[in-house]
């Protein structure tokens, strides 16, 4: 079994090549990126708009490193209990139950309270002990012997506790629990944190990481992506829809589609067996695309002019 | 290369992003593993060692595309070649390099001849390593760094060989001539490269003498094309206090056991009490109401009192605005909607430059908010108090001064006009917490800073 560090990139282009192989298609800057966090053991904080894949690209360097990819979600509210370790209470309970008649047995010949509690504390601190132990995706990672990608994901939704509880876990990979000591990860896990920026995050965090801005795809890698994503799409419709959602992006919209949202559309296309964008079926699709009715109600104006943009930029009529 | 690698960091540190001393070894070790081959490779590798942020990715690019720019003596062929066009010059003559004629031996001389722009360049950067060029932070440093490397690089004796080869020559022929235009060219090349040096290192250095001029000017004395800057000194200063006070304070009794909580919760457990809860306190953010005077008597004031408002907005969330002259009108949404200098814009033209009237202000005041005041809001109010002989309704500042935790008054005015002339001051002086005078930046923040410790009770 190879463990996280075993093979060492040789180059950026092989990163980016690996990845092209997994389907992951990438710029060279996030290439860049995650070769240098392999390589110095760093953790990322990868920043950018909902969809175009910052997710994604935890789950695909876990993939092609062939490492466990262990998930961290965030939300307000969230605690050590929930990211790091949590006591079995009810097995504890039910153990204490179960060896009920044991303890008598334990306990025979004692006299007197404190000769009892002697007996009881000449054995170990069952209860107490990792058996007895919820580890939560943090302690997980930490525990991993091959090594992990750990995937904080919207690390912008916790709390500043939470937030300053993850800066002793990033730079020491160590937590102490106080029942069982000091837990060291054997391996550093591969860190990617995810923001969408809903607030600020501390610089003492930012300092700790190396910062990846993901934005949106332009036109050439939109289509890259595409192709490797839906490879039964063909050409035409490909230039079309990419050139299309293009000239979306730039108008002022509640929300701006994505990468996730052109390949859904255009799955949706092919579904529908499009050999081109025509303005009946872009209409009836519009809502794979946008999300809000106010966002369809204001495309309407402007569909029939994309439409006539992407028919000219893919050569077709 | 490390000394390239400080001088890059210093470059980015001028252009306003903070790198501490550990993100630069950090990225000295990056920088170590990608190696200098790949051009591109290098620039991302910066751009996500040493940026925090979006906007700084950005800077940092910017920085490395100006840093590791080279372009002196690039056109160092052209030299002598001019000549050969304009009809005057002898086309024979001119060009090429009467190379074999320098006899000299002065390296500088040989260089401009042989037309080497790869050793100028070195010996340029050489020089301008020795004399310090880094440290260039104003414009009127310009030719004076300029002269000391070409007097590093060996101007003095250049010019004597220009002199030596003078001698019984004609003017415009030989070497003489070819010496005296490559030096004029090399002249206007580090002219150039310290120009350039200027606008990287300088950057900031010029913009922080302004910011620091413009925090301790009169808000009345600052000009209007100065209004960006002051809108970033505003927002810098809203964003720093608000950080600093507006967070929520969750605190734990430690030691006070929360008996209901922990005995509904334990239920599951049969009554064995496995989870504590302990009892909480929260401390609530202060509230904030702001009302500021937009009539005509505060006119030069009042864009950068409603600057600071909009910034306030902007970075704390529990804060009312008002602006008034004769009539207090809610601007939440005007600060909620628009960009800074509309939302400025927009209600200067609607509603500013009347004559104020304090009074009748402060029964609006009574009739909408008075309810919402409690012993938790902080009213603070921006004006100069010139009334214009009109019934000043101390009254109400009076009960405004029962209600509310403090009530803080920032007067445009110094303290000895208070008196004089239609101002009410005097008579709402009482009833104010807090009646400072308020006319320059570092009075605002000196006033805030007060004002805000206060509203948390972290003093």
């Amino acid at each position: 079994m190879k463990t996280l560090y075993q093979d060492k990139f040789q180059s950026v282009e092989e990163i980016k090549n690996r990845f092209e192989e997994a389907k992951y298609i990438c710029s060279e800057q996030i290439a860049t990126c995650v070769y240098i966090a392999h390589n110095l053991q760093k953790p990322v904080m990868v920043e950018g708009p909902a969809g175009v894949g910052k997710t994604e690209l935890a789950k695909t360097t876990a993939e092609i490193l062939d490492v466990p990819l262990v998930r961290l979600q965030c939300y307000e509210g969230l605690d050590e209990s929930k990211a790091l370790y949590e006591w079995k209470y009810a097995k504890q309970l039910l153990y204490t139950q179960l060896l009920k008649d044991k303890l008598g047995d334990l306990l025979e010949g004692a006299t007197g309270l404190r000769e009892s509690m002697d007996k009881i504390h000449s054995h170990e601190d069952l209860f107490f002990s990792e058996s007895f132990l919820e580890p939560r995706p943090l302690f997980q990672a930490l525990h991993e012997e091959l090594g992990c990608v750990l995937l904080i994901d919207e690390v912008d939704k916790s709390d500043h506790e939470f937030e300053a509880f993850l800066l002793e876990v990033l730079s020491e990979f160590q937590v102490s629990i106080p029942e069982l000591g000091t837990i060291k990860a054997t391996i550093k896990p591969l860190v990617f944190l995810t923001s969408n920026n809903s607030r600020e995050m501390s610089d003492a965090l930012k300092r700790r990481c190396l910062h990846l801005y993901v934005p949106y795809p332009d036109e050439k890698l939109e289509s890259k992506i595409l192709s490797s994503r839906v490879p039964d799409l063909p050409e035409i419709l490909r230039k079309e829809i990419v050139s299309f959602v293009q000239d979306v992006r730039a108008l002022d919209l509640k929300k701006v589609p994505s990468i996730s949202e052109t390949i859904d559309w255009a799955k949706t296309l092919l579904l529908l067996h499009s050999e081109q964008l025509d303005p009946a079926m872009v209409k009836q699709t519009l809502n794979v695309l946008l999300k809000f009715e106010t966002d369809i109600e204001g495309m309407r104006d402007h569909t029939m002019s994309f439409i006539n943009k992407a028919h000219k930029r893919s050569g077709a009529q | 290369m490390q000394q390239t690698l400080e001088d890059f960091y210093k470059v980015v540190r001028a252009a306003g992003v903070n790198i501490s001393p550990s993100d630069s070894i950090e990225t000295s070790r990056t920088v170590t593993l990608v190696g200098y081959r790949d051009r591109s490779i290098l620039k991302s590798a910066f751009e996500v060692s040493l940026a925090k942020s979006l906007p700084e990715q950005d800077i940092v690019a910017e920085c490395f595309d100006r840093f590791f720019y080279f372009n002196a003596f690039d056109t160092i062929e052209q030299l002598g070649h001019e000549q050969k066009n304009s009809p005057s010059a002898n086309a024979d003559e001119a060009v090429p390099v009467p190379k074999d004629e320098y006899k000299g031996d002065q390296p500088l001389a040989k260089m401009l001849l042989d037309r080497d722009a790869a050793s100028l360049s070195t010996e340029m950067k050489k020089a301008a390593r020795e004399v310090g060029l880094t440290d260039i932070w104003f414009f009127t440093q310009k030719s004076l760094y300029s002269q000391q490397i070409m007097q590093k690089m060996g101007l003095r004796d250049l010019q004597n060989e220009i002199a030596e080869a003078g001698k019984g020559e004609c003017p415009g022929d030989g070497v003489g001539d070819a010496l005296r235009e490559a030096k004029d060219y090399l002249a206007e090349q580090v002219k150039d490269f310290v120009e350039q040096q200027l606008s990287m290192y300088g950057k900031n250095a010029a913009r922080n003498l302004r910011e620091e001029h413009l925090q301790s000017a009169k808000l009345s004395n600052v000009e209007q094309r100065d209004f960006h800057i002051m809108h970033h000194l505003v927002l810098k200063m809203a964003k720093r206090l608000s950080t600093q006070y507006s967070k929520k304070k969750k605190r734990e009794n430690r030691g006070q056991l929360d008996f209901r909580k922990t005995l509904r919760h334990n239920a599951a457990y049969d009554g064995v009490l496995f989870e504590t809860y302990w009892k909480t306190k929260f401390i609530d953010k202060p509230r904030l109401m702001v009302m500021c005077d937009i009539s005509g008597s505060v006119q030069a004031y009042a864009r950068f009192l409603l600057l600071f408002v909009y910034s306030l907005n902007d970075v704390m969330t529990r804060i009312d605005s008002y602006v008034f002259t004769g009539n207090l009108i809610d601007v939440n949404d005007v600060f909620d909607d628009l960009p800074v200098e509309q939302a400025i814009d927009y209600i200067m033209d609607k509603h500013g430059l009347g004559g104020s009237d304090y009074g009748t202000t402060l029964l609006d005041l009574e009739d909408q908010c008075m309810d919402d005041i409690d012993n938790k809001t902080t009213v603070l109010i921006l004006g100069d108090a010139r009334n214009n002989f009109l019934a000043p309704r101390s009254e109400v500042m009076q009960l405004l001064h029962q209600r509310a935790k403090r009530v803080i008054w920032l007067n445009p005015e110094p303290e000895n006009f208070w008196k004089t002339g239609d101002s009410v001051m005097y008579k709402y002086r009482p009833y104010c917490h807090l009646a400072n005078t308020c006319n320059t930046l570092e009075h605002l923040e000196r006033m805030l800073d007060s004002l805000l410790k206060s509203a948390t009770g972290t003093v």
